[in-house]
């Protein structure tokens, strides 16, 4: 636990486990979304949103772990940076599958794109402005994948198709990108900077993430009822809030152990500070 | 649309500017976010535990380019043909609304998670410090976001040359700008003054000083809720005459005139300001510059 003075981030789960997690959950989730819209109607669009919610906390723990270098203010602006990758490179692979005539590539060759972008801005970050950080290349990989895998998540949830023109005139066109992509990056930015301090824990963190994961959605569910049929936007706005409660209970339980007796009710200061 | 209804509308924007800059400020000032932060957050690190709200959302300027672009998006939906196609008012209010809880949601896991990593110092999390500070920093918090909606939505749908972005993405960008000068302009005053108020000179003391904030009030422990009363004297008014003027000056140049007169006018305007910063400068520094006995650095 050696957040303040700067150092590797203790972790009880190891970051290729939540990355695992993050890229196959987040990219089978959109790929549930994207097919099934064909078949049955966009009913199960809320399943990109559970895949940008995975995706979130694959981007949190990137930022954890690059932060617990001491980053300090530069937490949102790094977040911020990938973000941007990950907006540039997540429409341009809905592109390219559009371009070429198969919608399903789109999600993978914007992730792949997005990687290959936080590999250079890592690279440049470690070598060029020599911060000389040693996950940086990694974290900077794994943020942008996350905002890729967030931002098609959310957008594909919102517009129930994996289609590049629906994407435009659903999302793009109607501004709900917005909201789309500032929620995605304070999802990703905030649970690590709302957690700041020595006594971090990686598993509050991540269980933050998931909650702030699951607010984006549920804002998104809400924008997509002016887009998307009724049924599908309630099912994502019910099941967006349905994680979001349970895991924002499950964060003030994780906060309660972590504080111990200093959880109270009122009083004064501590004793010996008064 | 007849043109005095066009300045009409820039005068109505800047006075929703200047209202939000305001209530943006205060907000944050009550949560100590941006600039203050750094030292609430390092005092009980330094042996200072306190009782002030400590809550860090990603920085200003993109905290309030979610409550603004959610606020927006929120709008938008409720004024779509397809769902209840709602007046704008009581959409931008009900969008406002919604940006407010999402602040509510934010602010408590900050003060929660922020207090509960710092066990090892004893700070505590007091539960009733949460319970009175959240509630008067969402309500500040829905002024600015019903401010900066509703500019952008006049900005987008009403003036006589609307704006070609779409109406939430105008939200997000006001809110990244008011953000930033509330960050730049107001918080000077909550964390430089207020922070240090038991210090001769407030801020600017010693290194060895920082995280020594005033944590005792008039009466008892200071909490941060008095410091809206204390930053709504100066900090946040000037905060708002700032975030009013840029938003009234780049509206009415674009209003009044027209193509590269518009351009020019804008630059015009910047070169005056620039102008009037360094004069501002040098009479402050030949006023109040170095303390009379300042001899120089001393060699160690």
């Amino acid at each position: 636990m050696s957040v303040a003075a700067g150092g590797e981030a203790v972790s009880t789960e190891t970051p290729n486990q939540v990355d695992t997690k993050g890229v196959v959950v987040g990219l089978v989730g959109i790929y549930i979304a994207g097919i099934t819209a064909g078949i049955i109607g966009p009913y199960l669009a809320f399943f990109a949103g559970i895949g940008a919610v995975f995706a979130t906390r694959m981007g949190a723990d990137g930022v954890r772990r690059v932060c617990s270098y001491g980053i300090g203010t530069g937490v949102p602006s790094i977040g911020v940076l990938a973000l941007g990758m990950g907006l540039v490179a997540s429409m341009f692979g809905i592109a390219i599958g559009w371009i070429v005539g198969v919608p399903m590539i789109g999600p993978i060759v914007g992730f792949v794109i997005a990687v290959v972008i936080g590999w250079i801005i890592g690279t440049l970050a470690n070598k060029v402005i020599k911060l000389n950080i040693p996950v940086m290349e990694r974290c900077c990989m794994e943020i942008a994948g996350a905002g890729v895998i967030v931002l098609t998540g959310l957008s594909v949830m919102i517009a129930g198709s994996l289609d590049f023109a629906v994407i435009i005139e659903k999302v793009v066109q109607t501004g709900f990108i917005a909201p789309v992509f500032i929620l995605g990056a304070l999802g990703i930015l905030h649970p690590f900077n709302a957690s700041l301090g020595p006594d971090e824990t990686q598993d509050r963190t991540l269980r933050h993430a998931y909650s702030t994961g699951a607010i984006a959605m549920t804002i998104s569910g809400v924008c997509s009822i002016a887009v998307l049929d009724p049924i599908a936007a309630t099912l994502s706005i019910v099941v967006g809030a349905f994680i979001w409660y349970t895991n924002f209970m499950g964060f003030v339980r994780l906060v309660q152990r972590d504080a111990g007796a200093g959880y109270v009710g009122t009083g004064l200061l501590p004793p010996g500070a008064m | 649309m007849d043109p005095s209804m066009g300045m009409g509308l820039v005068a109505l924007m800047g006075a929703a500017a200047t209202v939000a800059g305001c209530s943006e400020d205060l907000e944050s000032d009550i949560g100590s976010q941006s600039n203050p932060n750094s030292q609430v957050q390092l005092a009980a690190q330094v042996g200072y535990p306190h009782r002030v709200f400590n809550k860090a959302i990603s920085g200003e300027p993109p905290s309030n380019a979610m409550y603004c672009a959610v606020g927006a998006g929120v709008a938008m939906m409720l004024m779509s043909e397809s769902t209840i196609a709602a007046s704008p008012l009581l959409a931008i209010a009900v969008g406002a609304f919604v940006s407010a809880l999402l602040n509510g949601v934010f602010s408590t896991t900050s003060y929660l998670g922020r207090s509960a990593s710092q066990t090892r110092f004893n700070q505590y999390v007091y539960l009733d410090v949460l319970r009175n500070h959240v509630f008067g920093i969402m309500g500040h918090a829905y002024i600015t976001a019903f401010c900066i909606v509703g500019l952008s939505y006049i900005m987008w749908a009403v003036l006589p040359v609307t704006h070609p972005f779409p109406f939430p993405v105008i939200a997000l960008i006001w809110g990244l700008a008011v953000g930033a000068i509330g960050s730049s302009t107001g918080d000077v005053h909550y964390c430089a003054e207020r922070e240090f108020q038991d210090f001769k000179f407030g801020a600017g003391v010693n290194a060895s000083d920082s995280g020594d904030i005033t944590r005792f009030a008039e009466a008892g422990l200071r909490s941060s809720m008095d410091n809206a009363w204390f930053c709504s004297k100066f900090g946040g008014p000037v905060t708002g005459v700032a975030f009013g003027l840029v938003v009234f000056l780049d509206n009415w140049r674009s209003t009044a005139f027209e193509g590269w007169t518009a351009v020019v006018v804008g630059l015009v305007i910047v070169s005056l300001l620039i102008i009037y910063n360094r004069r501002l400068e040098l009479y402050a520094r030949k006023t109040y510059g170095p303390y009379p006995e300042y001899a120089g650095e001393i060699e160690a």
